[in-house]
């Protein structure tokens, strides 16, 4: 299942670049994310309990950010496992300029299998768009207005 | 497909379904017929450790006029929506929308608030509750609290009912006149979902469209009011330009979902199709 859209949030882009990259950050962003711990460079080991309305399931899932060029691109690889199935993807990020705000464009390729994907294919990708947006909706509020601008000038 | 150990209570009231509900809390989850919850807990993709049976509570299940409003009991059964002789009077949509709905087991056990609580995006019922300008009735050791259709579906699977609250009635505002009302659907072979689902509901005076209702589902990821469409029937005599024209703005301002069966294009197609089909057959329905 292909995943892609563009998100943009008014901040500079070193600064979400910063979150994005962050594992506190991410913890709080990852929609049902409960746990984030270090494993080694770039690599985490997450839990989290993902699911849409009274539907859920628990995944634990190994997280990897790859090809790091800060500030403006990643790779990220997720591989999880739970009750209702698995979960196995890998997305892009690209961070750019515009107009002082800075957009986001993500695009990955996603494999869900077990009972997940027999059961609930006809809401997968809703499910999938869903937990993307409110992502980035966490991230907005997380990186947006909090602090001061920084003055860097970049 | 055997669901995880779980307590069962059959509350005799409401008001004891609402103080249990305020007990268990999110432990528990309301059966109100099951043809959703029991399936989901058999997969153990629900887990609710109990489950509190509306099915005993007789005065949750009725149909009614009073006060310019039809009142239908959360616990009514599709069956009994669909033979209802009030309903097949002054609104047919209800009847003619649940004669699509699921299979006669599905029917006859599964109930309207149940599933409009359940707020499945493939769902029957909420194309019509949207088309009809319904309101809900939730209950909660509070009281009662009026939700507006339009309000009520948040997204998939999640509505605006609050934790402690229970869906208690549905209630549609009595049309004057003859009715002109339809629900047209595309059904998903295997699951009988819709894969589009369209609601009608017009006032026609003088041949010309005085408003209109118009519900969708199955669509996006949440039922919708398709207000361009609205807009482009109102004040406007309902020839086949302007039908055409109208329902073109069927998957306007929606996220179209595309899933093996459908793809978006396709589905977006459906949807204007289906939405144009169904207004034609409301209005001839008035004549």
């Amino acid at each position: 299942m292909k995943i892609e859209g563009s998100h943009k949030i008014d901040a500079p882009r070193d600064r979400i670049f910063a979150a994005l990259v962050d594992p506190s950050v991410l913890q709080k962003c990852i929609p049902g994310c409960e746990q984030m711990e270090k494993t080694g460079e770039n690599q985490y080991k997450a839990r989290l309990t993902a699911g849409v309305g009274p539907v859920k399931g628990v995944f634990t899932a190994t997280v990897s950010l790859e090809d790091i060029v800060a500030p403006e691109h990643y790779k990220l690889v997720v591989e999880g496992k739970g009750q209702p199935g698995f979960v196995k993807g890998s997305g892009e990020l690209s961070l750019k300029d515009a107009d002082g705000t800075t957009e986001i464009q993500y695009t990955g390729d996603v494999n869900i299998g077990g009972l997940i994907a027999s059961v609930g294919q006809r809401m997968i990708q809703a499910t999938a768009n869903m937990l993307a947006g409110r992502f980035f909706k966490s991230l907005e509020s997380e990186t947006a207005g909090n602090n001061p601008v920084s003055s860097t000038g970049t | 497909m055997i669901p995880a150990s779980f307590d069962y209570i059959a509350a005799k009231s409401l008001d004891e379904a609402i103080s249990l509900l305020g007990k268990h809390k999110d432990d528990a989850k309301i059966l109100a017929g099951g043809h959703s919850l029991l399936p989901a807990m058999k997969l153990r993709l629900m887990q609710p450790k109990v489950l509190i049976d509306l099915g005993r509570i007789r005065d949750l299940s009725y149909i009614k006029e009073d006060a310019g409003q039809i009142r239908i009991g959360a616990m009514t059964t599709h069956f009994q929506v669909e033979i209802s002789d009030l309903l097949r009077r002054s609104c047919p949509l209800l009847p003619e929308t649940a004669s699509h709905l699921g299979d006669m087991q599905v029917r006859n056990k599964g109930t309207i608030g149940g599933s409009l609580a359940h707020s499945d995006p493939a769902a029957d019922w909420p194309a019509a509750i949207l088309a009809l300008d319904a309101e809900l009735v939730a209950t909660s050791a509070k009281g009662d609290r009026v939700i507006k259709a339009t309000d009520f579906f948040i997204e998939m699977l999640t509505t605006a009912l609050q934790p402690g609250e229970i869906l208690r009635e549905i209630r549609i505002p009595s049309g004057k006149g003859k009715p002109a009302q339809a629900y047209v659907k595309v059904r998903h072979p295997a699951s009988g979902f819709a894969v589009v689902g369209v609601a009608v509901n017009l006032s026609i005076d003088g041949g010309k469209c005085q408003s209109a209702g118009i519900g969708i589902t199955g669509v996006s990821p949440k039922a919708y009011r398709a207000s361009k469409v609205e807009s482009a029937l109102k004040g406007n005599a309902l020839d086949a330009k302007t039908l055409s024209s109208a329902a073109a703005h069927a998957g306007d301002g929606v996220d179209v979902n595309s899933d093996l069966y459908a793809s978006a294009e396709y589905r977006k197609q459906l949807a204007t199709v289906y939405t144009r089909r169904a207004i034609e057959l409301a209005a001839s329905r008035a004549k």
